[in-house]
């Protein structure tokens, strides 16, 4: 049961590659931001939809909630616009291993700082490895 | 121009992890579905602005678009439902990783066939070399979270 998550988490890995070539084709033609507005409007209607069905949680904590936590909608338009973008320039595997390892980085920063809510983790010398085989990656795929 | 549209890329990789951080945070009192819900939304509302200001493209052209292109809205779907159906069984840390890989793999395949027109990049020597070296850096990530979770534990 396990090898088959392992299985289902490859695929969700995938689906991401798969997403961000196929949006370099639309955006081509229609234009990227309006491809990024394109897949946060279908987005909206397909998790409208879940939530409707499916919704547990409290929707109406958006109100409440301080408002810098409500900023992940902004945050994703540039992630998805930055790949739509890059894609016709340097191909999927580039613009992936940029993204990965901006986010990795990044989220290495934001814990050991306990930034945004998360939980404090401090970085250990196996995370500096990490990074550092990143960059070697990273040149060697340019 | 490559290097440009790389640092580019590396600040779509930053937002992404501050938006996983903020989302963390939101959906502990909002819930899961709630909170994807609520990012698209916005985001919609941001990109609506954006096209009416700075739009070059033709979003009727969307009418047009062939199908396939159009499928690819569910595969961001198909990510978040696979991911929140592995992480109770394996973890998080083995989902993104994982995850990564699939990501990584997927993308230099669809480079060296060139599939959906997108430009042809053969998977060289030194491309191969560049993937062992992520495999190793994921190994380190998951060595040094699986060091930080058990400190955190022994306090």
């Amino acid at each position: 049961m396990r090898f088959i998550s392992y299985i289902l988490a490859l695929l969700a890995g995938a689906a991401l590659s798969f997403e961000g070539a196929i949006y370099a084709e639309l955006g081509k033609s229609i234009g990227q931001i309006e491809t990024s507005f394109y897949n946060f409007f279908m987005g909206s209607i397909i998790m409208g939809l879940l939530w409707l069905f499916f919704g547990k949680g409290k929707l109406s904590y958006a109100v409440e909630a301080p408002k810098w936590s409500l900023l992940g909608g902004l945050l994703g338009v540039v992630y998805l616009t930055s790949i739509v973008i890059s894609v016709p320039f340097v191909g999927v595997g580039i613009t992936m291993v940029a993204v990965i390892i901006g986010q990795l980085v990044m989220s290495m920063i934001i814990e050991h700082f306990g930034w945004l809510g998360s939980k404090k983790t401090k970085v250990n010398k196996e995370k500096i490895f990490a990074v550092i085989s990143m960059i070697i990656a990273l040149i060697l795929i340019n | 121009m490559g290097f440009f549209m790389i640092l580019f890329t590396l600040i779509g990789g930053i937002t992404l992890s501050a938006q996983s951080s903020i989302n963390g945070t939101l959906s502990r009192k909002a819930g899961t579905i709630e909170t994807t819900f609520l990012t698209f939304l916005s985001g919609t509302m941001f990109l609506t602005i954006f096209i009416f200001f700075f739009g070059n493209g033709d979003v009727l052209a969307l009418l047009e678009a062939p199908k396939w292109q159009l499928s690819a809205a569910f595969l961001g779907t198909m990510y978040l439902l696979l991911t929140v159906m592995a992480v109770p069984r394996i973890g998080v840390i083995a989902t993104n990783i994982a995850g990564i890989a699939g990501q990584l793999v997927i993308g230099v395949v669809i480079d060296h066939f060139g599939w959906f027109n997108s430009l042809v990049i053969e998977l060289d020597s030194k491309r191969v070399f560049a993937l062992l070296f992520m495999v190793i850096s994921l190994y380190f990530i998951y060595k040094g979270n699986k060091r930080s979770n058990e400190e955190a534990k022994a306090l």
